[in-house]
């Protein structure tokens, strides 16, 4: 989850998240390059005694910045498609579990061997237990046992809603009439928390995803428990 | 607007450019309020002499108002000879006062008749009055103060379009020349060693409106910009304080010191974030924040 003072994105739990970190960085660090020279710029326009303003020839510095943002928007395009088709990856599921947005909560479906269904709804803040996260904690967490690739199809049954979780770098629409896959893989076990990220109404803002990722006995006897 | 009501037009909506002086008739070796060309018209430059104006029909002393009979320099009066012009400032009536100095600068460029003084006479006195009421923060108080010109065009319409940027156009400042500055110009063709440093000032003076300290000179803008943005920092303050007091609902039960606390034990417990961010910074065997 995030913590207070954060400066950059959450810790990764999953390796897409990873790649996406390296990533993150790579570009950031352009862009502050970019800005820098930018202010550098304005600064010594604000701050010149020479008064000549009319056009000019200029043909070698135009030449440049013109293959020069070419060439940064290359590097910053080629990793972008590596993760994208990264994702995309066929990479053989053990568990299948759905999830249905609706106004205002999520359910889940667990109906790859026994028909396990759940609703999952904020807590409310007056419900707290101390020490627990305000608007972020749920009634009944979506269990899945870690180290194990996932998949996740995400639906809604009313308006849009989006499917995130932060650190595990997921986020998908759920679109009604529409169904959406994504693969988790988690590396760590413990809470992993998110929210709707579609506005989808009044209590938008009130509807959070909690993953708890257990090793994988935990998990079977979790399900059991659940039937 | 001011055109319209036939009122001369001061210029007061912005600070002064050149566009606020007609340049048809430039009044020869004059530089009011102007840094001085040349150090030695330092003394003098701030007073304003008037020059010899042939065929001047308006003796100096008919003028309502005028003090003492003394050649004044705002209106076109039979002055000094051009030699005596610049050696005698010393002494001289005091600048105009800050609003009147644009109004006269239009009526300089004319000779006028008496009627026409006495009507310009009533002009000036009601726009003093509207001025009075134009209130601080107006950018031409803090004059000398230059900004950005305008393209606006003025009456009367000049081709002098001297800027920071564009600094020595091909149209001199004054176009209508009188007598003595044509002989002046016809002087300028020759030796040029053979020009006085009056006469260089005033062929100067012809060419171009402001020199470059002029033209870059510093003004007070800054003091008013910045008591306005705090001004509104002020203001703003006031809003959220009030806000605060009025409008925000109790603080949740979350933001408590104990709830913190607890909420920052189990953070620790879940190890959330434990390769860079808050977890990564705890020391689990001592139990405390690594150093």
């Amino acid at each position: 989850m995030a913590y207070p003072l954060q400066m950059g994105l959450q810790d990764a739990t999953s390796l897409i998240m990873e790649e996406l970190l390296h990533f993150h960085d790579h570009t950031l660090m352009i862009v502050f390059l970019i800005s820098s020279l930018v202010l550098y710029i304005i600064s010594l326009m604000l701050t010149t005694k020479l008064t000549h303003t009319s056009t000019m020839d200029a043909q070698e510095v135009e030449t440049v910045w013109t293959i020069l943002p070419a060439i940064i928007l290359i590097l910053i395009a080629l990793p972008s498609l590596r993760i994208l088709y990264m994702m995309d990856e066929i990479n053989n599921p053990s568990l299948t579990v759905k999830t249905m947005g609706h106004q205002w909560y999520w359910s889940y479906e667990y109906t790859d061997y026994e028909d396990l269904n759940f609703d999952s709804y904020m807590i409310p803040t007056q419900e707290l237990k101390p020490g627990e996260l305000r608007l972020l904690e749920v009634d009944n967490r979506v269990v899945l046992p870690m180290e194990m690739t996932i998949r996740m199809l995400i639906s809604s049954e009313d308006v849009l809603h989006s499917w995130a979780v932060p650190s595990l770098g997921l986020k998908t629409d759920a679109i009604p009439g529409r169904l959406n896959q994504t693969t988790l893989m988690a590396m760590r076990p413990g809470l992993y928390y998110g929210q709707c990220s579609e506005i989808c109404g009044s209590n938008h803002s009130f509807m959070p995803i909690v993953l708890e990722l257990v090793p994988l006995s935990h998990f079977e006897k979790w399900s059991t428990s659940m039937l | 607007m001011i055109q319209l009501l036939g009122l001369p037009d001061s210029g007061l909506r912005r600070p002064r450019t050149h566009r606020q002086l007609s340049p048809r008739r430039c009044r020869l070796g004059v530089s009011r309020d102007r840094t001085p060309v040349g150090g030695e018209i330092e003394a003098e430059s701030h007073f304003a002499v008037p020059l010899p104006r042939l065929g001047a029909a308006a003796p100096p002393g008919t003028r309502a108002g005028s003090s003492q009979g003394r050649p004044r320099q705002d209106v076109p009066t039979q002055g000094l000879a051009l030699g005596k012009a610049v050696g005698r400032a010393r002494g001289r009536a005091p600048r105009a006062l800050v609003p009147l100095r644009p109004i006269l600068r239009y009526s300089l460029c004319r000779p006028k008749s008496p009627s026409a003084l006495s009507r310009e006479m009533f002009f000036r006195a009601a726009w003093s009055l509207v001025l009075k009421k134009a209130g601080p923060g107006m950018r031409w108080m803090h004059s000398p103060g230059s900004a950005a010109h305008s393209e606006r065009k003025m009456p009367p319409y000049t081709n002098y379009h001297a800027q920071r940027s564009y600094p020595m156009p091909d149209e001199p400042f004054c176009a209508e020349l009188n007598a003595e500055q044509r002989a002046l110009k016809e002087k300028e063709k020759g030796s040029w060693t053979q020009l006085s440093h009056a006469e260089k000032v005033a062929l100067y003076r012809l060419q171009f409106h402001e020199t470059f300290a002029e033209m870059n000179r510093r003004s007070n803008e800054w003091k008013t910009v910045m008591g306005c943005v705090f001004f509104f920092f002020g203001f703003t303050a006031l809003l959220i304080w009030w806000q605060r007091v009025y409008v925000f609902p109790k603080k949740p039960i979350t933001l408590t010191d104990e709830w913190k606390a607890q909420q920052l034990q189990r953070i620790l417990d879940m190890k959330g974030n434990p390769v860079q961010g808050l977890a990564s910074r705890w020391d689990y065997e001592k139990k405390e924040w690594k150093k």
